[in-house]
Order: C-alpha cells, then sequence, then structure tokens
C-alpha cells in the first residue's frame, strides 16, 4: 500500500515522503533518524488524515462559518479567542473515522500500547527556515492509552485554529479550505535531564557563540518556562566554554550543575552534527546525558520571530501557564489590590482645598506619578491575571467535555465584587424611594423640570429638605456617592454627576424587577462544581480546585481592579480641578477647559509660577471624525456580532458615551456602548437589552447579562456610529444579529 | 411553452389532471437536483410585495416536504406569517457557466407551515441538523422559527428551456 494512503505511518517509512504531507517536524526527525541520530520511537500521522477528519465531520465547515460569519479584521482578541475555542470543542467532540482511528491505533500498538506518549504539532509551514511561529501549536506530553491519545490528536489538530495561530493568520497564510496539520506521536523519552541547545546565539546571531540550556526532568518545563535553566555560552568553532550561569531553582540541586564537562561537550558536538547534516544553524531540545544522549527536534534558528512589543506579541503573553498565574494570583491579590485600593482611600481623604499652590502642583504630580505607575502595572500583570478565567475554560472543558463551551462560567456566579456591593447599595436606596411614595412622586417632578433648565444638585436637595423622608434619603445618597461614585468613567468623575447618579436610582425605583433579580443560585454552583470535581477525578481534585479558585479570583479582581484605578484617576481629576478654580479665580485662565489628566504637568507648572501670567491649556484633543457616517441611500439592516447573552428583544437605542448620557438611561431601552464597565452594571438590570462594541462571551457585561437573563450582542464593530438615540433595534442574543428597524415594506410599495 | 398559472389550493386545484409521466425519470432527477444543493431560494409574497431569500433546506425522502429554519425578526418571516403560499427554487448554479443547456433548476411551489412544537419540530430539526450540522447554533436558537413547506408541484427546467413537472 503506497503510505500515503495510511493515516498513520512510522517515522522509519516517512523518509521520502514530501515535508508537505508530513510537517516539518516529523521529516526532519525522519532525516535525523536516517542519519544515526539517536531520536523517540513514533509515527506521523500525515495531514490526509486531518483532512478526512474534517471533511467527514464537516469541521471544514464549522471552521468556515466561525471565521467568516463576521470580517475577520474587525475581531478583537478575545472574539478571537472565543472563536478558537469553539472551533476546539467542535474538535473535542467530533468523531474521528473510522479507518483513521485504525491506521493510528495500529501504530500505536506497534510503538508499545502502555507507553507514554509525547503528542505534537507538525504543521506544514510552522518550522520553515523562513518562518518560525514555535508555541503557536499544541503539544502533549504524558499521553496515555488509547482514548488519551485521540483525544490528543483531536487537540493538535485543533491547534491549527489556536488564537495564538489564528492571530497570526495572515502571516501563517491560514485558509480554512486548505491549510492542514500533521501530527507527530512519540514515546516519551523520560530521563532525569533535559534542554535545548542553539548553533548560534539566537538574539545576536553575528556573535559566533554557541548556547545550552539544561533543566532537570522534562525540555517541556523549560520551552514553557517552567523552571529557569543552567545555560553555557560555548566558542562556536571549538566548544570551549566562555560562560556557565546555574539556573535559580530554589532546590538543593540546583547548586549543582546538570551537565559536567564531558556532557556539555557532547551536546555541543550532536549541534555540529546536526548543523552538518542540515546545513543551517540548528535549535534543539534534547534529554539525557552520555551515551542516553537524545535529540527530540530540530529546527533552523530564525530571527523573524514575533517583535517583543508587537501587539500581537502582547496578546500572546496574555495566556500565562499554571505557574505563572499561581504567582500572578498571589501578587494580584496579595499586594497589588490591597495596595491600589489603600492608594485610592489614602488620596480621597487627602483635603486638597487648605493645600497652598505648590503643595497642590507638588499634589498633582504626585497623583499623576502614581496613576501612570498603577497603569502600568495593570496592562503587565492584572490583565494577563485575567486570562485565570479562560485557563479555567480550557481546563474545565477538557475535563467535562460539555456542549455548550461555556458551560464553565456558572462556576462565577455570586461572586461578591465592589461593583455588585455598589449595586446592592443602589437596589437598597431604591427601594427605600419607593418606601416614600410622597419623596419619590416629587423627585420625579422636580427631575422632570431639570431636565430642561439643568439645575444644579445642591439647589434640588435645597427644595426638598423639608420633605419627609428626604433628609434621610439624601445622606444614604451622599454616603453612597464618597463610597462608591468617587471613580472615574471617561473623563468624568461619577460623584460630580449626582443628578445622572439620581437619575438611575428613580428608573431602578421604577422597575418591579430589582428585588427579583437575585442573581446567585448556590445550588447550581454547587452542582456544577461536582460535575466538574467527578470529571476531574480524585487524582487531579486540588490541581482543579486550585484552577477553579485562581479563575474565580482573577475574574473577581479584573472587575473590581478598574473601579479603584478609577478612584486614583478620579482623585487626580479633583486635584486638577482644584487647581483650574484657583487659575480661574486669579483670572489666569485664557478658556474654561474640562478638567483631564493630560493636564497634570502644565497645571503643575502654572501653579508654581504665578507670575507667569495667564495660562492657556492645549484644546481637548478633537474626537476623531466617526469612520461610518450614516448615509440616507445605505442603510444597515443587520448587525453581526457575537451572541453573548441569549434571548430576543426589540426597544429603543439608548447611546451611552460618558456620565452624563448614564443619567438618561430608561428602564427597558437597549443599551448601547463601547463597552459595559465596571462603573455602569447597575444599568444592566435595567435594559431591555444591550450591544457593545468590544466584543467576546467573557468579557463582563456579557457575563452579568447572560446572569440576569438579558439579551445582550457584543462585537458589534461601529455599533453607537451606527445606531441613533431612539432607533428602533431588535437584539437577538441567541445568534449575535442587532436588527435595525422594522420589517417594513412601504419603500418596495411606494405609495 | 405552456404558461401554466399555479391553481387556487384546495379550490381548483386537481392533481390529476395535470399529473405529467411524459419523463418517468423526473422525480429521480428532481431528487438527484435538490440533493445536490444546499441552499435555495424562498419567494415570498405579502404587503403587494413578491420577496426573494436565500435559503439553507432539508427535504424528506417522498420529496412532499422541505423544511427551513428562518430568524424572526426579519422580513420573511413577516411575510410568511401574512401568506402561507410560497415557491422555492434550487438550481445547480455555477458550474456550467459555459453551457446554459447543462444547468437544471427546480421550481418548487407549497405552503409554508409554521411548526412551533412537537414531533413534527423535531423531524424537522434534526433533518435540517444532518444535511447542515454547521450551522447546528442556528437551528438550535430560540429566536429562530421552523416552516414546513408542503409541496404541491415540482417545475423542472432542464436544457435552458424544457419544462416539465412532476406531483409528488
Amino acid at each position: 500500500m503506497d503510505p500515503l494512503e495510511r493515516h498513520a505511518i512510522p517515522l522509519s517509512q516517512v523518509a521520502d515522503i514530501d515535508e508537505k504531507q508530513i510537517g516539518g517536524k516529523a521529516a526532519k526527525l525522519a532525516q535525523l533518524a536516517s542519519a544515526g541520530f539517536r531520536i523517540p520511537d513514533g509515527f506521523s500521522i500525515p495531514v490526509g488524515a486531518y483532512r478526512e477528519f474534517i471533511t467527514a465531520t464537516e469541521l471544514d465547515k464549522v471552521i468556515q462559518f466561525e471565521l467568516g460569519r463576521k470580517s475577520f479584521d474587525t475581531l478583537r482578541w478575545e472574539e478571537i479567542w472565543d472563536a478558537a475555542l469553539r472551533i476546539r470543542t467542535a474538535f473535542q467532540t467530533a468523531e474521528i473515522p473510522i479507518q483513521v482511528q485504525k491506521d493510528i491505533l495500529k501504530c500505536w500498538k506497534q510503538l508499545g500500547a502502555q507507553k507514554s506518549l509525547a503528542v505534537r504539532s507538525s504543521a506544514p509551514k510552522e518550522d520553515s527556515a523562513q518562518v518560525s511561529f514555535a508555541g503557536l501549536h499544541e503539544s502533549y506530553v504524558g499521553v496515555r492509552g488509547r482514548a488519551e491519545l485521540l483525544d490528543a490528536v483531536r487537540l493538535v489538530w485543533a491547534s491549527l485554529w489556536s488564537d495564538a495561530a489564528l492571530l497570526y493568520q495572515h502571516e501563517l497564510g491560514l485558509d480554512p479550505l486548505h491549510s492542514a496539520m500533521a501530527v507527530v506521536v512519540q514515546e516519551l523519552v523520560e530521563e532525569n535531564v533535559s534542554g535545548v541547545a542553539f548553533g548560534v546565539d539566537p538574539r545576536n546571531p553575528a556573535s559566533n557563540h554557541s548556547i545550552i540550556e539544561a533543566v532537570p526532568g522534562l525540555c517541556q518545563d523549560l520551552v514553557d518556562g517552567i523552571l529557569d535553566p543552567d545555560r553555557w555560552l560555548l566558542a562556536r568553532s571549538d566548544g570551549r566554554v566562555i560562560e556557565v550561569r546555574p539556573g535559580n531553582r530554589e532546590t538543593k540541586e540546583s547548586q549543582k550543575l546538570l551537565l559536567d564537562d564531558e556532557n556539555v561537550r557532547q551536546v555541543y558536538s550532536l549541534l555540529q552534527d546536526v548543523e552538518q547534516l542540515f546545513g543551517w544553524y540548528p535549535d534543539t531540545e534534547w534529554t539525557g546525558r552520555a551515551e542516553r544522549l537524545t535529540l527530540l527536534q530540530a529546527r533552523p534558528i530564525t530571527t523573524s520571530e514575533p517583535q517583543a512589543r508587537d501587539e500581537k506579541a502582547y496578546y500572546l503573553t496574555l495566556r500565562p501557564g499554571q505557574k505563572r498565574l499561581r504567582k500572578l494570583a498571589e501578587r494580584v491579590s496579595g499586594e497589588l489590590i490591597p495596595q491600589l485600593e489603600a492608594e485610592g482611600e489614602k488620596l480621597a481623604a487627602e483635603v486638597v482645598t487648605t493645600l497652598s499652590d505648590n503643595e497642590l502642583a507638588k499634589t498633582i504630580e504626585t497623583r499623576q506619578n502614581s496613576l501612570e505607575n498603577w497603569k502600568q502595572i495593570y496592562w503587565d500583570e492584572f490583565i494577563p491575571f485575567a486570562h485565570g478565567v479562560r485557563h479555567l475554560a480550557t481546563y474545565y472543558n477538557d475535563a467535562v467535555h460539555p456542549e455548550d463551551p461555556y458551560e464553565f462560567v456558572g462556576l462565577l456566579r455570586g461572586q461578591s465584587m465592589i461593583s455588585t456591593q455598589r449595586n446592592q447599595a443602589l437596589t437598597d436606596l431604591a427601594l427605600q424611594l419607593r418606601q416614600h411614595t410622597g419623596l419619590l412622586k416629587r423627585l420625579n417632578r422636580l427631575m422632570q423640570d431639570t431636565a430642561e433648565t439643568s439645575v444644579p444638585f445642591s439647589t434640588l436637595e435645597a427644595k426638598l429638605e423639608e420633605h419627609p423622608g428626604a433628609k434621610s434619603f439624601f445622606q444614604e445618597f451622599h454616603k453612597l456617592l464618597d463610597r462608591y461614585m468617587d471613580v472615574s468613567y471617561g473623563q468624568d468623575r461619577m460623584k460630580d454627576q449626582p443628578l445622572a447618579v439620581l437619575r438611575n436610582l428613580l428608573e431602578m425605583a421604577k422597575t418591579d424587577s430589582i428585588q427579583e433579580r437575585e442573581t446567585k443560585d448556590r445550588a447550581d454552583v454547587r452542582n456544577l462544581e461536582n460535575k466538574f470535581f467527578r470529571s476531574v477525578g480524585p487524582d487531579r481534585e486540588t490541581e482543579a480546585r486550585e484552577i477553579l479558585k485562581i479563575g474565580r479570583l482573577s475574574w473577581r479582581l479584573r472587575d473590581d481592579d478598574n473601579l479603584l484605578l478609577g478612584r486614583v484617576e478620579s482623585q487626580l481629576l479633583r486635584a486638577i480641578e482644584e487647581g483650574l478654580d484657583r487659575l480661574e479665580s486669579a483670572g489666569r485662565l485664557e478658556a474654561s477647559v474640562r478638567p483631564n489628566p493630560k493636564l497634570a504637568p502644565m497645571m503643575a507648572a502654572a501653579l508654581r509660577y504665578p507670575a507667569g501670567g495667564r495660562v492657556e491649556f492645549p484644546a481637548e484633543e478633537a474626537k476623531t471624525a466617526s469612520p461610518i457616517s450614516r448615509r440616507t441611500d445605505i442603510q444597515e439592516r443587520q448587525l453581526i456580532g457575537q451572541p453573548a447573552a441569549p434571548g430576543l428583544v426589540s426597544g429603543k437605542v439608548r447611546l451611552i458615551r460618558n456620565a452624563t448620557d448614564l443619567g438618561k438611561f430608561q428602564a427597558g431601552e437597549v443599551l448601547v456602548c463601547d463597552a459595559i464597565q465596571p462603573n455602569m452594571t447597575h444599568l444592566v438590570p435595567l435594559a431591555g437589552a444591550i450591544i457593545e462594541r468590544r466584543g467576546g462571551m467573557l468579557i463582563h457585561g456579557a457575563i452579568i447579562a447572560r446572569e440576569m437573563g438579558i439579551p445582550c450582542v457584543n462585537g458589534v464593530p461601529n455599533a453607537a456610529d451606527l445606531l441613533e438615540n431612539g432607533e428602533l433595534v431588535t437584539v437577538d442574543g441567541h445568534l449575535g444579529i442587532v436588527t435595525v428597524g422594522a420589517a417594513e415594506f412601504d419603500l418596495e410599495i411606494g405609495d | 411553452m405552456n404558461n401554466i398559472d399555479e391553481p387556487i389550493f384546495e379550490a381548483e386545484f386537481n392533481p390529476d389532471k395535470i399529473r405529467s409521466d411524459a419523463n418517468p425519470d423526473l422525480a429521480a432527477q428532481i431528487r438527484q437536483l435538490i440533493s445536490g444543493q444546499s441552499f435555495g431560494i424562498l419567494c415570498t409574497q405579502g404587503q403587494r410585495q413578491p420577496y426573494g431569500s436565500l435559503i439553507a433546506y432539508a427535504f424528506t425522502e417522498d420529496l412532499k416536504h422541505f423544511f427551513f429554519k428562518t430568524q424572526i425578526a426579519t422580513r420573511k418571516f413577516k411575510l410568511l406569517s401574512e401568506c402561507q403560499r410560497v415557491a422555492l427554487v434550487v438550481y445547480s448554479r455555477c458550474q456550467h457557466r459555459e453551457d446554459l443547456t447543462s444547468v437544471a433548476a427546480a421550481t418548487i411551489t407549497g405552503k409554508a407551515i409554521h411548526i412551533e412544537t412537537g414531533e413534527e419540530y423535531q423531524k424537522g430539526v434534526n433533518l435540517l441538523r444532518n444535511r447542515h450540522p454547521y450551522i447546528a447554533h442556528f437551528l438550535e436558537a430560540e429566536s429562530t422559527a421552523l416552516f414546513r413547506i408542503d409541496v404541491v408541484r415540482y417545475f423542472h427546467v432542464g436544457r435552458f428551456q424544457e419544462v416539465s413537472q412532476w406531483i409528488p
């Protein structure tokens, strides 16, 4: 039989097969084996098996549909992650055709059915000399038994469409119709030392140095960055050791270098041999010492890897592994969040009105530095930690194999966050208002009047001074403002918008649903937890519990960090506001300007030099013109986004772009915004439906909407530009479609 | 070519009168055509307005019924709620651009019934899922409605203008 007609071929028989069929990894392993290198025994599953699998199961259409239902260029990384998850779930639950299974299992038995295996990707383009996108596709080590092997093969196939691979889909030339993935299955060689070796220093190819790195145990721990390796820098010419750096591994054994001089020479000589065979500088993985030294893989060193500051490369850092997440969890919850909270409270307690001009200038600078510092931490640590939820998703799905890839979200229910505490406080106050019907009516009437005249809040408060129940209501209201609303939204301080908050409260008092919408269903959460732990089994329950704990923490803190950072920003805005007041009183302000953090350096300078005369702050940057302007001849009828929360509701659009807009929101309207921020989640229960520009099934707006049973479509590009206040829309949260306007035919009929 | 008016349902319609057995293979040809295609153009009417929509269909073994799903917030759903009389056009498009005589087409007339629950609903969804597994999420969505077309007759077009009809 022609080997290519088989769906699995021993590595010893693939030497003459085109690399396009078996992928770069397998082709090079075969060449190395033929040249006499010691490599682990194994077999290749050529691309034909993948093709047969996706055609028989129609997964090809699933991929096409997933990547084609919305313009790929408009997908944010969260949406790409979701698409990859849905494709992965579809692969996991699809049946591998019988003949493909038979061929794979035949090779597996020949290899030794009891052996522990490594199942690796071998994509035709992955390791060419021109491009290297190592790490975009998956490998699984320690795979045992028939079912685990077939599961691992499915997952390696699915990783052709991993989130990382999809980010680089243009560079990789990924195409649902033509791309394919081969797999290499090898015996897992378990030695007590493994490592990598480079023919030339990849960071400095002109250096004439080779590099060897070694860690105890499996090479995977080095590749995944879990262990710090011992490192040797060698002269390329003769293998002379130029520098040795022991790894920092916090164990007694780490004191001793893992390779002696002879071992190092052997790995160096292995590098030389590989280079001679292929004619390029090799990047290799190896395991074992002396006569057990085994080559795991070899590929050319490339310098065209993603750049460190590249946006896509940054996204790739948002996929931390278990170990990094554990460290992040400790640091974020143990140190950073309490520090950020303390910083916000400290700054909020400071009185700025009594400071001298010089002191105020200093305060503004200090607050600006603090804000910048925390923003950096936000990017470097809070956002990567947010991936804890996605880590939980993958782990849960691999264990439970649910039909709905988002079933795990039920595990996040009922987490107490600053925003849920604030929402409860608002609900309590709204209920208190409902007890005082007279006050409620009066307030509603006054607010109707202020809608047109913009009466200051203090005037409104004074008007109601004598009204029964008003005093205690306003006391509570101010407490709430201080406790929860001293945060920024865009460039506004929510605390400076008491009318908007009051309007929200009045809307909340109108609806009957505020008491009923209890989102916690402890029994459901417990059932889901039990299902999860049953599926992972007793051996891995401790691990699963940790992943669940980190996932929940990551979900909770992702909300809190926004509000806490907003509180620090609010304190900077407060100080700048004070500065503006002083300049205005002194007649030094050239033109009125809204406080924003960018004014800080100029403001500090102006306050320090009173002799400096009049100050003109740069005008606010004009908002960039909407990329899509509404035309009368072309009208969007159906906008496509992600089906973030199920349900079908028609209603009128309310665009939310700033804090003032928040106050305009009326119960039952369709909330259209860039993204549901933690400081506006109290509006979610009031909304008929939600439309967001920012997409993803796991962003906060989506999860909260789902918990409350409110339809949500997110990932609608330009939603706020395409829709207008008051416009009728139908939000289909089942399918991720927003239908604009009614289904009328007046135009066609003409008369 | 004779210009055949679609008979009024129930009242004037007498299948015996117009049954054509000129071509005994016609049913097989029609089966081959609709089996080979996944999508068809559904023609609806209402508010004095004809309207056409692309749909993904499935059909029963006896070729007497077609099933399709539509989102509820669409024009075609609105029109179907107002008038059940529909046509479905299926053709072997694009494969024979240079040779029009090799294009086959069928215009299927009938009545579209909204099936909301029960065994028939499950049957229709299952048929659709088997034929279009890649839109399973669409077929399961509560915001979609299932319709069954009860076929009255097929108009089969071959060799550009050769038209035959068949009552299943």
